[in-house]
């Protein structure tokens, strides 16, 4: 008698397993019934994108002119690269450094679009303890940072500024995720990030910013890079420009709103979601020459530092939607 | 005439018996109580800031709210499913390979040091590649599960046969027992304890496997959930997720040792016949 009991219980909990992975099977798959043809797009959480796809327009529109887009959201910008390299996405949005250093080591990749500049939201904060007021008393601080990522270049251009080498100081590449707990429990001096890290590591552990993108001249902006795909399909690029920068003038336009969507989404205060929006402006169009030469400017001194190998042209990587 | 059950003695030995038996069922569960507890108590006394740890209630508060609006559920669905499939296609692979090695001499030769070199590839290394091969979609992060598996049930197996005893195999070619009959009656039975070991490890690289796989280009599942969190700092979700792999890695283990029970049945009546 037990164990029959047992083994009727062994016999549901089994069924009860298989029928929910089939369940999770159904779950991930996607409706390939209609005809449009897919866009994929790469994306991280918070950015323009994430934005796009919340607000729910985009799709729509996109849906109108022809295109059944996909959304993937990735961790970094250098899986989102990888991702561009193999083909597996078509676009993908993200900050200024990854496409560079995605250049120089020999992927071939189009700038499609750029953002305006978020220099106020990035730059390095310290900790309350640390004692660090300006950018020449980084001298001797352990400062955090992510390689490959606008915080590479950020550093480096800081302490070019205030007249530092990385021997003077004690330099950490670390995860968002790491040097955030590394912050909060002031194992480190200084973190060099953007928004929202930067207005979270204000707010809620009580750090300042000593100093932003628009001393040093570091923008940060976002980028639309895609492979291949962006140049031969000409028509699919200038509809998903026109789209997006739709979303980002209602972005501009309707901030208590975008703040609202925000922080549910990002699960982040929302004083902090509060902080990133109203010290950035919305904006997704064509590349132009300004922040062409933005991204020679870290090639350049990616490529003097030794942290790149090759020197790359930029101009001859920017789409041109004729 | 006193029946058994009215002797003092024997109720107290009753006694004692449940007495044991409800401490074979406390005990294991003693140390995490004991620390949730404490947790919570600190959590109170802000001994432990929210912001870096959040208290258990909040954990089981956001449990609770991801419960209801689905989230959840379905993440934890898409995993079982990714989890499942991968196990069943690297199972069989490892399994069938190693039957290939262990009772073929030259495909021994021809197979088992590949197979050895490609074990101890750490499964992050292999991402970039998985991308370049299966893409972004459900097969990369089924492919990784697969690799993942493969080997554990590949090891255990080859191990298994290879140490089956060869007292029993001569045993069965004096009894002329056929090569199926020597394999279905001698050779798995005898092997089946080894490779149970290797589905128990299995499930547990299953789960990790998974994680890892989840964090690359998802957008469900519960990987996808915690380095979704992660890289917010939203702590009382990656706690949750947490918890969520510690249940899930008891929850295989007691599949695995129920499938043992099951299986290994021949031990214990043979053991029984015997004694």
């Amino acid at each position: 008698m037990h164990k029959l009991v047992k083994r009727l219980f062994s016999t549901i909990f089994l069924v009860f397993i298989i029928a929910s992975a089939v369940w999770g099977y159904t779950l991930t798959r996607e409706d390939s019934s209609s005809s449009l043809e897919t866009i994929t797009i790469g994306y991280q959480a918070g950015d323009p994108i994430d934005i796009a796809k919340t607000r729910g327009q985009f799709i729509k529109k996109m849906k109108k002119a022809g295109y059944k887009v996909v959304f993937k959201q990735f961790q970094n910008g250098s899986a989102e690269m990888e991702a561009l390299a193999s083909g597996n996405i078509d676009y993908a949005r993200t900050g200024d450094t990854p496409p560079v250093t995605a250049l120089a080591s020999g992927s071939s990749i189009t700038f499609v679009a750029a953002g305006s500049s978020k220099a106020k939201g990035s730059g390095i904060v310290a900790t309350k303890s640390s004692g660090i007021k300006s950018i020449s008393d980084l001298k001797g601080k352990k400062i955090a940072y992510t390689s490959n990522t606008s915080s590479q270049y950020m550093i480096m251009q800081v302490l070019k500024k205030a007249g530092l080498s990385t021997s003077d100081v004690t330099l950490v590449d670390m995860s968002q995720s790491d040097a955030s707990v590394a912050f909060a429990k002031g194992k480190i001096d200084a973190w060099t990030n953007w928004d929202p890290y930067t207005s979270s590591a204000e707010l809620t552990y009580s750090g300042a910013m000593i100093v932003t993108g628009t001393t040093v001249g570091a923008s940060n902006r976002d980028y639309i890079i895609s492979g291949s795909y962006a140049k031969n399909h000409p028509a699919a690029s200038k509809a998903l420009i026109k789209y997006l920068g739709q979303d980002m003038t209602w972005a501009n336009t309707h901030k208590t709103k975008l703040v609202k969507m925000m922080t549910k989404s990002l699960k982040l205060p929302k004083k902090v979601v509060e902080r990133m929006v109203n010290r950035r402006s919305y904006s997704l169009k064509a590349v132009s020459t300004k922040a062409t030469s933005e991204e020679q400017a870290i090639s350049d001194s990616f490529y003097t530092d030794g942290i790149t190998k090759k020197k790359v042209k930029i101009s001859k990587y920017v789409l041109n939607l004729k | 005439m006193q029946t058994l059950e009215e002797n003092p003695h024997n109720i107290k030995i009753n006694l004692a018996k449940i007495l044991t038996n409800l401490l074979h069922y406390l005990l294991p569960w003693t140390i995490p109580t004991l620390i949730i507890i404490s947790w919570q108590l600190a959590s109170i006394n802000g001994l432990i800031e929210s912001t870096i740890l959040p208290s258990p209630w909040q954990v089981v508060q956001t449990t609770i709210t991801s419960l209801q609006s689905g989230v959840l559920e379905q993440n934890m669905a898409i995993s079982l499913y990714r989890a499942l499939s991968g196990f069943v296609i690297g199972g069989s692979i490892g399994f069938l390979l190693a039957l290939c090695t262990s009772l073929s001499q030259t495909l021994n030769l021809l197979l088992d040091s590949s197979v050895q070199m490609l074990r101890n590839i750490p499964h992050l290394a292999l991402i970039p590649l998985v991308i370049l091969w299966f893409g972004v979609g459900e097969s990369s992060k089924i492919s990784l599960v697969t690799i993942g598996v493969l080997f554990p049930i590949y090891i255990n197996t080859y191990h298994g046969i290879r140490s089956v005893d060869s007292n029993l195999i001569e045993m069965g070619h004096s009894y002329q027992l056929n090569s199926w009959q020597l394999f279905w009656h001698i050779i798995i039975p005898g092997a089946l304890p080894t490779i149970l070991m290797g589905v128990r490890y299995a499930l547990g690289v299953m789960w990790t496997t998974l994680i890892v796989s989840e964090t690359l280009a998802s957008s469900a599942g519960i990987g996808y959930m915690s380095t979704n969190a992660q890289s917010f700092m939203d702590m009382s979700t990656i706690l949750m997720c947490i918890m969520i792999y510690a249940l899930l890695g008891k929850l295989s283990d007691l599949m695995a040792k129920s499938l043992e029970t099951s299986l290994l049945n021949w031990q214990i009546k043979g053991g029984m016949i015997n004694g």
